[in-house]
């Protein structure tokens, strides 16, 4: 019998990245034992933010750029729920950059892991804001000529609680950063993910990024603010990958005070209209 | 003959519009338009024009605003969900009174929808959309050579009117190839100087641009001397096209892509009904005045497009009860067929020669 196609059903290019970060996403959701029931997917538009259909968990897919806003409501009227983000780098950094950096400044308690493939996918390979300098599309054809977005460093000028990359290509690292950043309880949670394109970013492959990704020495201390600044800023021949930086700041949840009694849907229990 | 050169509907628009004297273009991606970006990015920088991909939708509008003020022929495009991003932008913009053009190849709907031919966006683009009592003037093009023509006369009226001018297209338009011709063009000698525009004000007062007006009684004049404005356009900018109508029971009333397809029909038969077409071009200003001669001459109505209905309430208010007005609606990016209208159309006679 012919299957019906449905939107569960995975419509990623053979080889593409968000596949082992597919996999290793449910490895980290078993590894940390969190309730799927208690799982909120949250996602923009993209490659990148088609993932929560094809996994388990409660889904809220919305608009282009604005899953962070969403998540945040999500967040505060249930903040027992561990609230996931996945979106793309022009998702995330693009679209909804303006989100992105407010939502740190809150420190709302939500996890974003971005898939970082330097490109637009979904729309078929144009510059992204992580797209590289010189970087040719058939939109830049004559090369990107805009500074890349670093949102690491963004992330930690802006104090965010957690700020990490890895890469779609070693699946035992992001094993152990999607656990880290999924047992993170500070608040604003970053997991970049170098993931390749194979159909729109002919320029950073698999073997581009591997010849270049290191795994930050265990020297490094992320609650180190200038270190980690130092860190974010490397780029190029070498890019570290690992847990970046760290902050004590007390999360949006933790500071408000309505929400030390439960989450606001246990309060409002029987009066909903 | 003149050269037939093949070409997309969205690559004969960004032509178009760059044969008319835009050298401004910002956009953002999103399917089914990133021909237009696509084509703009190559062809800006070999006649010194300026292409940017924004950071969004509304970085791009507001590009365009900037661009726009200074006096120059400036552009962006979008497909429907970009659109709505824009509607902030275009409601300055036509408060400010700037001649820009924005174009909308529209998808499939409400929110995300798909990337499927649709018209779900005609209140959107004809009624406001954005905040505030402002009309655009809206094209609708049917044909690759009108994505080129339409855009060209776009940039003429915006500068005539100092309005925002949306051509709205649909998927199906933007994606497909047909061959066009191009035709010389110069700007009408009659189009009124910019002498509004930002460009400096060495030696004369100072231009201000603005859609702000908080001095008691100084909104509603310029309110007023927009609705002028309107009612000139409604005078003088109708167009619309007219297949078999004349001596015609029952005239299909649709444009874009499903106007083609009923034309098809019309030019097939339908038995030996007479039935027409009316087309319009412009859907602000809308052939009201035509529509309603037609009815009172007797002539039924049968409204198609790709929406649940909305252009027919227009043809409704201009035909205000004079004759029959039917409706056949494809919905969320799927595609009217010749013999579903063909069905509609039948149906609509049948009942017509019962009731005589
Ligand atoms: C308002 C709006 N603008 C544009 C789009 C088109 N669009 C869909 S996804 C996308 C960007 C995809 O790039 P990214 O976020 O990096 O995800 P990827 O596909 O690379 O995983 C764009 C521009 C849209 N759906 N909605
Ligand atoms: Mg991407």
């Amino acid at each position: 019998m012919n299957k019906i196609p449905s939107d569960m059903d995975i419509a990623w290019c053979p080889g593409c990245g968000n596949y082992s970060i597919l996999e290793t996403f449910d490895k980290a959701i078993e590894q940390t034992g969190i309730d799927r029931k208690k799982l909120a997917l949250v996602s923009g538009i993209g490659q990148a933010a088609k993932f929560p259909h094809y996994t388990k968990a409660n889904v809220f897919n919305g608009l282009h750029g604005r899953a962070l806003p969403a998540a945040t409501g999500l967040k505060i009227a249930n903040h027992e729920l561990s609230v996931v983000i996945t979106s793309g780098d022009g998702d995330m950094y693009g679209e909804g950059g303006n989100h992105f950096l407010h939502a740190i400044r809150r420190n709302i308690g939500v996890k974003v892991f971005v898939h970082d493939n330097q490109v637009y996918g979904l729309t078929k390979g144009q510059a992204s804001p992580t797209s590289d300098l010189g970087f040719v599309t058939k939109v830049q054809t004559h090369g990107v000529v805009s500074v890349p977005v670093n949102p690491l460093a963004v992330a930690i000028v802006e104090d965010a609680s957690f700020v990490a990359r890895s890469f779609a290509g070693d699946k035992e690292h992001l094993l152990a950063m999607m656990v880290a950043a999924l047992e993170n309880q500070g608040g604003f949670t970053l997991l970049d993910i170098l993931q390749p394109c194979i159909s729109f970013n002919r320029t950073n492959t698999l073997k581009w990024y591997k010849d270049r990704v290191k795994k930050i020495d265990e020297s490094h201390d992320p609650y180190n603010r200038e270190a980690a600044i130092a860190m974010s800023l490397k780029w190029g021949d070498e890019i570290p990958i690992g847990i970046i930086y760290r902050s004590r700041r007390e999360s949006f949840e933790a500071k408000t005070s309505m929400l030390a009694k439960g989450t606001l849907v246990s309060q409002y229990k029987g009066a909903a209209v | 003959m003149p050269e037939r050169i093949l070409m997309t509907g969205n690559e004969a628009m960004a032509e178009g519009a760059i044969r008319a004297g835009c050298r401004y273009y910002y956009g953002y991606p999103i399917t089914p338009q990133n021909e237009v970006p696509e084509y703009m990015s190559r062809r800006m920088p070999e006649i010194g024009g300026t292409f940017i991909q924004s950071e969004s939708e509304l970085a791009a509008i507001n590009m365009v605003l900037g661009s726009a003020a200074t006096g120059k022929r400036a552009m962006t495009s979008s497909s429907s969900p970009g659109v709505s991003l824009k509607m902030e932008g275009i409601s300055y913009i036509a408060g400010q009174q700037l001649p820009a053009v924005i174009a909308n190849v529209q998808r499939g709907g409400p929110g995300l929808g798909d990337i499927g031919a649709s018209q779900a966006d005609y209140f959107q683009a004809t009624k406001g959309g954005g905040h505030g009592d402002y009309r655009l003037i809206v094209l609708a093009p049917a044909s690759v050579q009108e994505m080129a023509d339409l855009a060209t006369l776009a940039f003429d009226l915006a500068d005539r009117y100092r309005n925002p001018v949306m051509i709205l297209a649909d998927a199906q338009i933007g994606q497909m190839m047909e061959p066009l011709v191009w035709k010389d063009y110069t700007p009408p000698a009659d189009l009124p100087a910019k002498d509004w525009a930002l460009t400096g004000a060495k030696g004369r007062a100072k231009n201000i641009i603005r859609s702000f007006f908080l001095y008691p009684g100084l909104l509603e004049k310029h309110n007023i001397a927009l609705q002028e404005k309107y009612r000139l356009i409604r005078e003088r900018e109708v167009r619309f096209e007219e297949t078999n109508v004349e001596d015609a029971d029952l005239v299909i009333i649709a444009y874009g892509s499903p106007a083609r397809v009923a034309k098809g029909l019309v030019k097939r038969g339908l038995d030996n009904a007479k039935i027409g077409l009316m087309r319009p071009i412009t859907l602000y200003p809308f052939p009201d005045k035509r529509i309603r001669e037609l009815a009172l001459a007797g002539k039924d109505f049968l409204v198609v497009e790709l929406s649940a209905g909305q252009m027919v309430e227009d043809v409704r208010l201009a035909v205000e009860g004079a004759s029959k007005v039917g409706f056949y609606g494809r919905l969320g990016g799927a595609m009217v067929t010749i013999d579903e209208m063909a069905q509609k159309a039948k149906d609509m006679l049948k009942s017509r020669r019962a009731s005589k």
